[in-house]
């Protein structure tokens, strides 16, 4: 299972990089979405293993799971949502005025 | 260890000034009026506690919520995070001013001056506080904030500039959060003072290496620097002037602190290889950005660049890590954040004169003929950008250098010396351009255009500072001390 989820979070970084890097301004920010996701997993991961019992659940007697990394991806959902709604809402800005989705011809910034 | 709310008033005011002033949208003057008040009580609170700090020598360390360190958020103000909060709070409460009277149209929207304030807020709460993830967290805000007033910014292309920077820092906070995750699963703690403790008594954690690297490209990318300054010409030359004054001067100052924070206290058994990266792409910065500075055609743009290479300047003094060095990478930072605040304030001041709205050179050229007194401050910013008596740029030069001999570095010297000379040249050929050419035929200033109060006031500082030097070195040099002492700053976090 830890492998599993190794791999998988490894191939979500891959593929929200692949993206991030593509040519068309739509794609690239579907990638910053992937990564999010990945980076979100990671942080997860790190307080996955230690055991799997919730915690603040009272009638148990095995070691209870870290629930502070369950804490932090929650701030940081809330804060990556934010940001892809700003990403996005500047993005509709650029190709309304550029009528295109292709990265290379939103050339303004370079005069 | 002094247990106070004061370490938590530079984050309070700001963030209810801000709550409130959203309030007051439907009357803009009474809003205006609000901000300057908010972050002139802001300044008041800051000042306080680095009197405070300073006297009695222990740091105040407000634990949030009652719960004992490791386990709370704690706000620490110790000598390094009180300069530094003073330094954000003045330059931002000059930035009000500026704002105020200003005639751009940005200024005019109703979330102008509390999305300022948020950008107060998230400047003092990430340098105050002593949680890693409460960092971002703040990191966070600081960028969104700038991102929203560049994007409403004047200029055409705000929006992609804003753009440019947003993604660039978004991905910097998938890389802080990588670090913080690496440092939990390797440490157990999030709480910098504690992380501090347990890395010193065993560096052998497995992600550790990664974590440094994380952080690194985060703080390289909050301050530009060299191979992540890409977004950084664009993005401060777009932002409104009285934004892009603080963009530049006082928001990329972050970075500077993390790299701080990283050498002094987290990862002191790695410090002597970050150092050596530090001053490497120090050094870089600061000929590539005066370079670079030179090849520009717009005053705004030229500042930009001028800030890759005065952030280079700081890395170096961060890179020798001797006391003295860092002493004067403190008082770098601090003279920097005014000299640099005046000037971008001086060219959007000359640039809102233009016929067209650009601190173009273009259409600059020979435009300071009516206003000379403008030209009178810029050319003492230049003296002080270049580190010529009797600005403060000298005694943070001079600071430098004595530290740079002292250390016996020499070749880094020379070539930071080579920048300085770069730095003369292209602040005193923006001035012959604007000032001193003949204007085309038909150009002429506008006689209305933004006050020239706040950047009057940063100069002043500047030969302010520049006479009376010795509170400023002083503190930063017992700042130095302090930096030294890891275990005090430990102790007083942690008790006991």
């Amino acid at each position: 299972m830890e492998l599993l989820t190794a791999i998988a979070i490894g191939v979500l970084f891959a593929i929200g990089v692949f993206q991030l890097l593509r040519r068309n301004i739509i794609r690239s920010a579907i990638g910053l979405i992937i990564l999010a996701n990945a980076v979100n997993l990671f942080l997860l991961s790190t307080g996955a293993y230690v055991s799997i019992e919730p915690a603040y659940v009272s009638d148990t007697t095995d070691i209870l799971s870290d629930a502070l990394p369950q804490a932090l991806i929650l701030t940081a959902i809330v804060i990556s949502m934010g940001g892809t709604a700003f990403v996005l809402s500047m993005l509709y800005i650029i190709s309304a005025r550029y009528k295109t989705s292709d990265m290379d011809e939103v050339d303004g910034l370079k005069n | 260890m002094v247990q106070s709310h004061l370490a938590f008033l530079p984050i309070l005011i700001p963030l209810t000034g801000a709550m409130i002033a959203l309030l007051l949208g439907r009357s803009r003057s009474l809003q205006a009026v609000w901000t300057l008040g908010t972050m002139l009580a802001a300044l008041a609170s800051s000042t306080w506690l680095l009197a405070v700090v300073w006297r009695s020598g222990q740091p105040v360390v407000f634990q949030s919520g009652g719960w004992a360190a490791p386990f709370g958020i704690s706000v620490i103000g110790d000598l390094l995070a009180a300069v530094f909060v003073v330094m954000s709070q003045l330059v931002l409460a000059t930035g009000v001013l500026y704002a105020i009277g200003s005639k751009d149209s940005v200024v005019r929207y109703p979330t102008f001056y509390p999305l300022y304030l948020m950008l107060a807020t998230s400047l003092s709460g990430a340098i105050l506080t002593g949680d890693l993830f409460n960092m971002y967290v703040f990191a966070e805000l600081l960028v969104i904030s700038g991102t929203v007033l560049t994007a409403a910014s004047d200029d055409r292309y705000g929006t992609e500039a804003a753009y440019k920077y947003f993604y660039i820092s978004l991905l910097a906070s998938f890389f802080m959060l990588l670090a913080v995750g690496c440092l939990y699963v390797s440490y157990g703690t999030l709480n910098m003072a504690d992380l501090a403790r347990r890395i010193a008594a065993d560096s052998g954690g497995q992600l550790l290496q990664p974590a440094i690297g994380f952080l690194m490209a985060t703080f390289m990318v909050k301050s530009a620097v060299f191979p992540f300054h890409f977004w950084q010409p664009d993005f401060h030359t777009a932002a409104p002037t009285a934004v892009s004054a603080m963009l530049s001067s006082v928001v990329v100052k972050l970075g500077v602190y993390g790299f701080l924070r990283m050498t002094t206290l987290l990862f002191l058994p790695q410090a002597a290889t970050i150092r050596s990266l530090l001053l490497a792409l120090g050094v870089v910065g600061v000929v590539f950005g005066g370079l670079s500075a030179i090849g520009t055609h717009n005053a705004k743009r030229m500042l930009a660049y001028s800030t890759l290479a005065q952030v280079g300047f700081i890395l170096v003094g961060i890179g020798w890590g001797t006391p003295l060095a860092i002493a004067a990478a403190i008082v770098f930072a601090f003279n920097h954040s005014l000299i640099k605040a005046g000037m971008l304030m001086l060219a959007g001041y000359v640039a809102s004169r233009a016929s067209v709205k650009s601190a173009s050179f273009d259409v600059v050229t020979g435009l300071g003929r009516s206003i000379p007194a403008a030209g009178v401050l810029f050319f003492v910013g230049s003296l002080g950008l270049a580190g010529i008596p009797p600005t403060n740029g000298f005694i943070s030069k001079m600071f430098l250098f004595r530290s740079g001999i002292d250390g016996a570095e020499f070749g880094s010297l020379a070539l930071i010396g080579v920048g300085s000379i770069l730095t003369l040249l292209y602040t005193m050929r923006a001035f012959q351009r604007i000032w001193w050419q003949d204007p085309p035929e038909g150009a002429k200033a506008k006689p209305v255009g933004d006050l020239l109060v706040a950047p009057f006031i940063l100069i002043g500082l500047v030969l302010v500072l520049g006479l009376w030097a010795e509170p400023l070195v002083q503190v930063a040099a017992d700042t130095s001390v302090w930096l030294g002492n890891p275990a005090g700053y430990i102790q007083a976090v942690m008790g006991g």
